[in-house]
């Protein structure tokens, strides 16, 4: 599914975001990413997305070699991938409904066909009550909610959550997390950077720690101890 | 494909009507320049066509030596043809060349009849001139020719107009080309509001995969109406001014020679130069404006 081979990615003013890094995740894992601001997490989930190039190595994703694809090919790609923000980004104009729709109008799907499907996702992230609603009429984890909802509304096969319980309190971030299994549970692919530890302990799965650039650990029955 | 329009065009209106104002400004610089980019094209289009006018009424009037024989015209006749930028050489005789005397004259002209018999007048070449020559490098050129005695044209003065007359086409055409630029870059300016004020929407976009020409739409629609819309009244103002200034003038400048270009098509045709560039400043403007945005990132 995601597969990195000896990726490493240095930025033009020299930083070096990423060393030599090799990490393969499975279809239908669920993988945490953990490590300190300015560990290489964000890099990390911007190779995956297509957004940046690696300097070394290979980015595959899906069979896609993601570091070669053509500038045009990129928005093509990214529909097989959800990407969840921090910070929700939702359309403050738009009700909830609008806003996950939007992702389906976007890439030109038929009318009738969202619809349909917007309901689906709310069902699924639990809030079809609130579909009229605009984001500025919800809570935190309402609206982290909405951004999942977006993000999972083209059925992608990759789910990236960057830093979905940052800004909620620990009862919500339990929410996310148990929504994020939910939909794991259906057959997507789920990575979830975070520095929730908490979290990690609770929820346990595959953890993957990231330190200056370098994955230091990588383990498959979770749970995570500091070290010093 | 229709549904894809719609919302296209709906958020194009969106855009405009949200900073209501900076299309303004946009609306009001379009039109500003295309006022301008009229009153220029008007000007070069008179301009062009009294030069015509002009370049065909220009004539070298070249007198042939007395002493050469009947025979030897035809070959005489080559000769000037050959000279660089000449495009015909017409003989006229003694009789023409009187005949032309005596009309120059008008009414009173018929007192020279008398020479009739005896015709003291010279037999001549009219030489007409290739477009782009200047009448004195041609003049002087023929002048070298053997068995010619004597050259004459509109003069210096003719001359001079018709270089003034094509300084001004050509300064029109830079100074066009310029305000075109301008207005580019102003709608530019606009659209890059429209994009910052809709930069969430824009990075959602791109983040469910919209491809670019999707997101670069509704940009460019808005650009080509802001174009459209400061169209508007260059193009009124372009028919009816145009109308105003020909009937006042009664379609002629200084003399009966030099006449205006008539109103239908002439104006009609400037509108419609008007309202492609501004379509095509607008298409410009939009579309350069978007494409950096889209460039900065992958």
């Amino acid at each position: 599914m995601v597969s990195l081979q000896n990726v490493s990615k240095s930025y033009k003013n020299g930083v070096n975001a990423l060393n030599d890094i090799t990490i393969d995740i499975n279809d239908g894992e669920f993988v945490y990413i953990i490590g300190e601001t300015g560990s290489g997490k964000s890099t990390f989930i911007k190779l995956l997305d297509g957004e940046e190039i690696p300097t070394k190595g290979r980015v595959e994703v899906n069979g896609i070699n993601v570091g070669k694809l053509r500038f045009s090919k990129v928005p093509l790609y990214r529909r097989n991938i959800g990407v969840v923000f921090q910070d929700y980004r939702l359309i403050e104009s738009k009700t909830v409904f609008e806003n996950i729709a939007f992702a389906l109008e976007v890439i030109n799907k038929p009318r009738k066909e969202i619809r349909q499907r917007v309901r689906e996702v709310l069902e699924i992230i639990d809030l079809s009550d609130k579909a009229k609603s605009f984001p500025s009429e919800l809570s935190g984890g309402q609206q982290q909610r909405v951004t999942i909802g977006r993000a999972i509304a083209n059925n992608p096969k990759l789910l990236i959550a960057d830093e979905p319980t940052g800004n909620l309190d620990p009862e919500r971030s339990n929410e996310i997390v148990e929504l994020l299994e939910k939909i794991n549970e259906s057959g997507t692919t789920v990575i979830m950077v975070t520095h929730d530890i908490n979290l990690v302990n609770k929820y346990r799965k595959r953890t993957i720690k990231f330190e200056y650039g370098h994955v230091v650990s990588d383990s498959k029955e979770g749970g995570y101890i500091a070290h010093v | 494909m229709f549904r894809l329009i719609g919302r296209h065009f709906k958020e194009a209106f969106q855009g405009i009507f949200r900073h209501f104002s900076s299309s303004l400004n946009s609306i009001t610089a379009v039109t500003v320049t295309l006022l301008l980019v009229s009153l220029l094209t008007l000007i070069i289009g008179n301009v062009s066509q009294i030069t015509r006018v002009l370049e065909d009424e220009v004539k070298i009037w070249v007198k042939i030596e007395d002493e050469i024989e009947e025979g030897e015209i035809p070959s005489l006749t080559r000769k000037v043809e050959n000279v660089e930028g000449v495009a015909q050489v017409e003989f006229s005789d003694k009789d023409s060349e009187l005949d032309r005397f005596i009309s120059g004259f008008g009414e009173e002209g018929k007192l020279f009849e008398i020479y009739r018999e005896d015709n003291p007048l010279s037999r001549a070449f009219i030489v007409s001139l290739r477009e782009g020559f200047s009448i004195s490098d041609v003049a002087s050129r023929i002048e070298k020719v053997n068995g010619i005695s004597e050259i004459d044209f509109g003069g210096v003065n003719t001359e001079e107009f018709l270089k003034l007359l094509n300084g001004i086409r050509q300064g029109g055409y830079i100074i066009v080309l310029a305000l075109t630029l301008v207005a580019i870059f102003l709608i530019q300016n606009t659209i890059n509001q429209t994009i910052f004020n809709r930069r969430l929407e824009i990075s959602i976009m791109r983040q469910v995969g919209a491809s670019n020409s999707y997101i670069r739409q509704p940009f460019v629609i808005e650009g080509i109406f802001i174009g459209l819309m400061g169209s508007i009244l260059p193009v009124l103002a372009t028919i009816f001014g145009y109308k105003y200034i020909y009937e006042a003038f009664q379609g002629k400048l200084v003399s009966g020679m030099l006449t205006l270009q008539p109103v239908y098509p002439f104006a009609f045709f400037v509108s419609g130069f008007l309202v492609i560039v501004g379509i095509v400043v607008g298409l410009i403007g939009s579309f350069l404006s978007v494409n950096k945005h889209l460039r900065w990132r992958r």
